[in-house]
């Protein structure tokens, strides 16, 4: 990698080092760690406030929840870092959730992983040519995937729901491994690889390039069409693991597996502090925030609360959560404001 | 004032009418029960209720935002409308619905413009809360309407059409012919800019979320009333359905320019799709199928065209369409 772009590798220089130490960056603090802070407050109030919350059993059933979403989120996290996003992975997950239980009925569970992880690989190209062959910009080229992947999905089903109840397979998506719910052991081994694909690979920094500034980028010499077209094939291939497992989970799936499921993705990773204009955005956000949905609904469960007032408790999190910065922004410009100029 | 990036177009030959009159066509070869009377009305109804969302949406997007909550708007407006009928009757009830939506859409207003929320996330949100607010309302449960046929007048014979006509030559008149609807593009074309010339943008964004939720509430009233039925569980998936139909009109989603006949047309065109599978007997299945293979060829057609001399012009043209529709300029 010796053509790699210089100005890349810049990023933590000396001045940079004395002007982060100057100030106290209260953006990136939040960003970085603000629902992590928030989890780990709400898990401590959920423990002293509802007495079923904090017993093992509800504990593992949580992590075992923010798994399904989690791992695509991962995905969705590098997408929206590189300044695009992608609205077919409700469908692209019914499809691969789908074959995975197919075929683990007929050919066993490595290929039915196989398969799941492929058929999302697959509409993630798909979806990735779209936006780089045809020019589509990517909120298009996925809605019309996502329009697309779901017709053909009931189309292939007929409508129907696949099931399978096969031990080895349903492990997957119940069993546990040394007390920890294997989904989530599988959730936290992809948020390492994706985090490790962010930080320590040359497709990392042109991810973060590219949704900075992607002209700047252009100019820089990163490959541009390689790069969202591999961001999409990530996103597919976790949606497709994240698939396998929740059909595994289930013993089932079908057409129409579950609604709305991709804007619960980015929800997550937005709430997980990523940016929606690129750039900028943590892994460990989105994981903090993937199990911050499922310990919210877990305590709202717990207590008996009604399935549709939880709808409105997960929207007002979510957008309490994104409306801190807007209104530390409001308070930081009024006392600025006050205060007389300094030069 | 002239806004210099941003245009609007009354008319002119685009795709999407061509499409439509192909298909129709199409069908009209194919099918003998497509061009009776009694069918083109439904197509024309099932059309209008997109549509006028559908209008909404082209303001919005026009605008540089997005309203994914419409669908949820929708239900709620439907539902409140539905269960006042019985008491303070027809038009007041009507009333009452689009005011409801009107509400929720300022309500999106302020949360992008005072909390700083961008557009995509804020509507994200409020997508959920209304529609849990919809199903807390009628707990779940279906509301009827009996023996109030008069209701029946929003969804009956031509009235979903008239409706979605006056509302698009009232948004056309607008945005060609009015100060606000200058501001509404140019706040759409570039935010920072129209606020530096002296455009109150913050109205300007209150006024089109209110604008957008309230046909949003009219689609769901008209929705409701077709079956005479209200539910909290209406118009789900509307928000990506009216979105659709706006970007096949050939309304960019970078905000700036608006084509409000394209929107008009889009949804005849998928209403008629819809309609002719159906006649010819083919699985419903295959609605989303032509749904998405109408978006990506109408947007490969158009994108791919264009980008050929946009190269020429700047290098950085696939950077554009990579970062097109990412709602980032909301922020």
């Amino acid at each position: 990698m010796s053509d790699r772009p210089q100005i890349l590798s810049m990023s933590s220089s000396q001045h940079e080092k004395d002007r982060r130490r100057a100030a106290i960056d209260w953006d990136l603090l939040w960003e970085k760690f603000g629902i992590a802070t928030v989890l780990i407050l709400v898990w401590i109030v959920a423990a002293l406030g509802t007495p079923r919350f904090a017993n093992l059993d509800n504990l593992s059933s949580v992590l075992r929840q923010s798994a399904f979403v989690g791992i695509s989120a991962i995905g969705m996290t590098v997408a929206i870092i590189a300044g695009t996003f992608d609205l077919s992975v409700g469908s692209a997950q019914a499809l691969s959730a789908w074959i995975a239980v197919l075929v683990a009925a007929h050919y066993g569970v490595v290929p039915a992983f196989i398969a799941a992880v492929l058929v999302g690989g697959i509409v993630g190209l798909l979806n990735g040519s779209l936006v780089v062959l045809l020019r589509i910009p990517a909120f298009i080229a996925t809605l019309g995937t996502m329009f697309l992947i779901s017709g053909l999905t009931f189309i292939f089903t007929n409508g129907q729901t696949a099931r399978f109840n096969g031990k080895d397979f349903v492990w997957w998506g119940n069993g546990q491994l040394g007390g920890i719910p294997v989904p989530f052991l599988i959730f936290l081994l992809c948020a390492l690889v994706g985090v490790v694909i962010l930080h320590r690979t040359p497709f990392g920094r042109y991810v973060f390039a590219v949704g900075s500034n992607i002209r700047a980028a252009h100019v820089a010499g990163v490959p541009i069409g390689r790069t969202v077209l591999c961001v999409f094939l990530t996103v597919g291939l976790f949606t497709g693991l994240g698939a396998a497992l929740l059909g595994s989970r289930l013993y089932s799936a079908g057409p129409g597996l579950e609604p709305g499921f991709e804007l619960n993705v980015i929800a997550t990773v937005v709430l997980g502090g990523t940016r929606l204009a690129g750039g900028r955005g943590s892994m460990l956000g989105t994981i903090a925030a993937a199990i911050l949905f499922a310990t919210l609904a877990n305590i709202l469960n717990l207590n008996h609360v009604d399935a549709f007032v939880q709808r409105v408790a997960v929207g007002l999190v979510l957008l309490l959560a994104l409306s801190v910065e807007g209104i530390r922004q409001r308070l930081f410009e009024r006392w600025n404001r006050r205060k007389p100029p300094t030069n | 004032m002239e806004s210099r990036g941003g245009r609007f177009i009354w008319f002119r030959p685009s795709p999407v009418a061509v499409t439509l009159l192909v298909v129709g066509a199409v069908f009209a070869v194919l099918t003998p029960a497509f061009l009776t009377l009694n069918n083109l009305l439904n197509v024309c109804t099932s059309a209008s209720v997109v549509a006028i969302v559908g209008l909404g949406m082209t303001l919005a997007i026009a605008s540089g935002n997005f309203d994914l909550s419409v669908g949820s708007t929708a239900a709620f407006a439907g539902c409140i409308a539905m269960s006042v009928v019985p008491q303070i009757g027809v038009l007041p009830a009507i009333a009452l619905g689009i005011a409801t939506g009107a509400l929720v859409g300022w309500v999106n207003g302020l949360i992008v413009t005072e909390l700083r929320v961008p557009a995509f996330i804020a509507t994200l949100g409020m997508l959920t809360i209304v529609r849990g607010a919809a199903l807390i309302y009628t707990r779940g449960r279906d509301i009827y309407l009996f023996g109030k046929t008069d209701y029946k007048i929003l969804s009956s014979g031509v009235t979903p059409a008239l409706l979605a006509l006056a509302i698009a030559l009232f948004f056309g008149f607008l945005l060609k012919h009015t100060r606000f609807g200058r501001h509404i593009l140019a706040t759409g074309s570039n935010l920072a800019s129209a606020r530096r010339v002296g455009v109150r943008t913050t109205y300007v964004l209150w006024s089109v979320f209110a604008i957008v939720g309230a046909t949003a509430a009219l689609s769901g009233l008209i929705l409701s009333a077709q079956v005479l039925t209200g539910n909290g569980r209406l118009a789900t998936g509307l928000e990506l359905s009216a979105i659709a139909v706006v970007v096949l009109g050939g309304t960019p989603l970078t905000g700036g320019q608006a084509s409000i006949p394209g929107t008009l047309f889009g949804s005849l065109l998928v209403a008629v799709i819809n309609n002719g599978l159906n006649l010819l007997n083919v699985s419903i299945f295959y609605q989303n199928v032509t749904l998405g293979l109408l978006l990506l060829g109408a947007l490969s057609l158009t994108s791919g065209w264009t980008s050929k001399f946009g190269r020429i012009a700047s290098k950085g043209s696939v950077a554009d369409v990579a970062k097109g529709g990412d709602g980032a300029k909301s922020a």
